[in-house]
């Protein structure tokens, strides 16, 4: 009993720290810079490629593994190798994990660049239908591609924490836990710095940032990229916890549509709102989750499209009724103005 | 036959593409929602033909009355309710991706239900093609002759409603200002709501003829909605003209760029045909991002600049 606690525990805090990190991420594109990104799933799935085709490979050269063997096809035999390898040396496994995060987000940047670069001085619609292809063409590569992660199967993922063994998911969770506060706590300080002041007046009136001589056109990709690659790890922890990568996993709905409810209904512009809206969303979904067999017995079709239907049905309501979200954005606070006084002095 | 593919589709795709410009012209927004329109008249057939074993052009007209009867509700629970509020176009853009999404989820819904009930019969809702079950003319597909007709016929009737009726003048007097339009006692709202069932009932007749030549799945909706976006793009999204245009021009291109490469790279390359259209997308949008009108219209200004400095 206590292990299935122990797990669901596990299992909640590690959901929340990945769509965490895509909210946070999210907001700091669309919350502060009006960018929307509707291609969060490209990122996604970028980091989890990263780690499904690269981590095993390069910790079988590490390992000196002999390489006749075929990665995607004697995949188990390797990963149930290079787990036995992982057991012995922490050191190993803490530097495979550095290093994966460190190439996922090198992989991300000219992803970001190549995707944003076409629309990103146009308008937001183009930009919006590019990100959205550009998602969808990285779920078709990875299940097309059989090399990359296996295709329509799934690549394992070496279990970088083996020897801490019984304690292995424990560690990893919290160390999940610790990256997404770590992303909160430098985006916070990068939108409380004059930098997310440039960002807010970029996304208030573009005409007025330009004319004071801010060059828009970079802002805008600065952030996407900063935000993408950011969102990559979240691909990365993601795969690290299940353990394998499988391309058809990176819908749009689930990487994407999710994490924009969650910034909307926790309220965009300000990163506690979307951490809250994080922490909502994924708890609802558990909640679901636990309770599916008993809601299947009321409906006549999969618990899948209820969630769909939710979430759709939840973004229009809170369009509708309350853009602001549930923490709304407060003004910016800078040391030695006040607001209130300049204010009075208006109105006066 | 290459020449067959690519005219079907090309008509298809035009149609989607009418429509498509026309949101934009009413609303101001592109319709995310749009290239599930299209499936759903896809399935209106499906139903028709493998459950109650009907010709499949009937589900045109049918196509037609359900999907623009659905967009009718789109208009009036999301749509009004958001302009009335003053939304900006960003989050108009947002509840359109929303409704692509709980439109998505019904369609799975239907064809699990399907599937449940009606796969012991050997029917499969997840993709289906009726190809075999079209007429021929003198060894044509009657697809070919058929969408052909209506889109001709799409084409005047729009031409001649937009420029001689009554109802189309005031169309176009919306979607120069819409507030103006309404101090001139154009019923603005009833308008919108025809405008908006139009837009629908275009998308489900498109859909519905997508099956009788081309197969159809749950997700063809997104694959859809590139090339349709890129379609409207290349003519200029504001024009209706530019539209027919930049569809015809997309729905060729697609076709013939993926049997071409096909060609000198091997089959495989059909499986990444999203990826074709979006490359198309992403070049219309480096080399010519205000589209064929908008090049068109630049020229024009140029020659009538040059007149003056005369």
């Amino acid at each position: 009993m206590d292990s299935v606690i122990l797990s669901l525990i596990l299992n909640v805090v590690a959901f929340i720290s990945i769509y965490g990190i895509l909210s946070i991420t999210l907001n700091l594109q669309y919350g502060y810079s009006g960018i929307p990104n509707f291609g969060m799933t490209a990122f996604v799935a970028l980091g989890a490629y990263v780690t499904g085709a690269l981590t095993g490979r390069l910790a079988m050269i590490y390992y000196g593994i002999d390489s006749n063997l075929d990665y995607i096809a004697d995949n188990t035999k390797i990963i149930t190798l290079l787990n036995s390898k992982v057991a012995l040396d922490p050191p190993g496994g803490i530097l495979l994990f550095i290093i994966t995060i460190i190439l996922s987000i090198l992989f991300s940047i000219p992803l970001a660049y190549a995707a944003s670069y076409p629309a990103i001085r146009l308008r937001e619609d183009y930009l919006i239908i590019t990100l959205i292809g550009i998602g969808e063409a990285m779920r078709i590569v990875g299940v097309n591609y059989t090399p990359l992660v296996g295709g329509t199967l799934w690549v394992g993922v070496p279990n970088l924490f083996k020897w801490a063994e019984p304690y292995d998911m424990i560690i990893l969770v919290s160390l999940m836990l610790i990256i997404m506060f770590l992303i909160y706590l430098f985006i916070e300080i990068l939108t409380s710095s004059p930098f997310g002041r440039l960002i807010k007046a970029v996304r208030e009136n573009e005409i007025t940032a330009r004319f004071i001589g801010k060059d828009v056109t970079r802002i805008r990709i600065l952030v996407l990229l900063i935000g993408s690659s950011l969102a990559s790890i979240a691909g990365v922890l993601y795969s690290l916890f299940m353990g394998a990568v499988m391309a058809s996993a990176f819908t749009r709905s689930d990487w994407t549509y999710w994490p924009w409810l969650m910034l909307i209904i926790g309220g965009k512009g300000n990163n506690i709102g979307a951490l809250v809206g994080a922490v909502i969303i994924v708890i609802a979904r558990q909640l679901i989750a636990i309770y599916k067999h008993d809601l299947e017995l009321f409906l006549p079709f999969s618990v899948v499209w209820l969630e769909q239907i939710l979430l759709g049905i939840t973004l229009i309501a809170f369009m509708i009724y309350r853009p602001i979200g549930i923490i709304p954005e407060k003004p910016v606070k800078i040391r030695g103005i006040s607001f209130k006084k300049i204010k009075q002095e208006i109105e006066i | 036959m290459i020449y067959i593919d690519a005219i079907i589709y090309s008509n298809l795709i035009t149609i989607l593409v009418i429509g498509f410009t026309l949101t934009y012209m009413i609303a101001k927004i592109p319709n995310f929602a749009h290239g599930t329109y299209a499936v759903i008249g896809g399935y209106v057939t499906f139903t028709l033909a493998e459950i109650f074993n009907l010709n499949p052009y009937l589900g045109i007209p049918l196509a037609f009355l359900i999907v623009g009867l659905i967009t009718l509700l789109q208009y009036y629970l999301v749509i009004r309710p958001m302009i009335r509020l003053r939304a900006s176009i960003l989050s108009l853009m947002i509840a359109t991706i929303a409704m692509e999404i709980i439109l998505s989820a019904f369609i799975g819904i239907y064809v699990e239900y399907i599937s449940r009930n009606y796969g012991k019969y050997g029917v499969y809702p997840s993709a289906f093609i009726f190809r075999g079950r079209d007429f021929k003319i003198f060894d044509l597909p009657g697809i070919l002759v058929v969408s052909t007709v209506i889109l001709i016929s799409l084409v005047l009737l729009l031409h001649i409603m937009l420029t001689r009726s009554k109802i189309g003048i005031a169309l176009r007097a919306l979607v120069e200002d819409s507030e103006l339009a309404s101090n001139l006692g154009i019923n603005t709202d009833l308008l919108n709501a025809l405008a908006w069932f139009l837009i629908g009932g275009l998308a489900g007749m498109a859909g519905s003829m997508f099956p009788l030549y081309i197969q159809v799945t749950p997700l063809t909706g997104t694959y859809l909605i590139i090339t349709i976006f890129a379609g409207s793009m290349l003519g200029g999204i504001y024009s209706i003209y530019g539209a027919i245009v930049g569809g015809y021009i997309m729905g060729l291109t697609e076709t013939f760029g993926v049997i071409f490469l096909a060609d000198i790279l091997g089959v495989w390359v059909t499986a990444y045909r999203l990826l074709i259209s979006l490359s198309i997308l992403i070049a219309i949008l480096l080399v010519l991002p205000k589209g064929i009108s908008g090049l068109l219209e630049s020229y024009i200004e140029s020659r009538i600049l040059k007149r003056i400095s005369r």
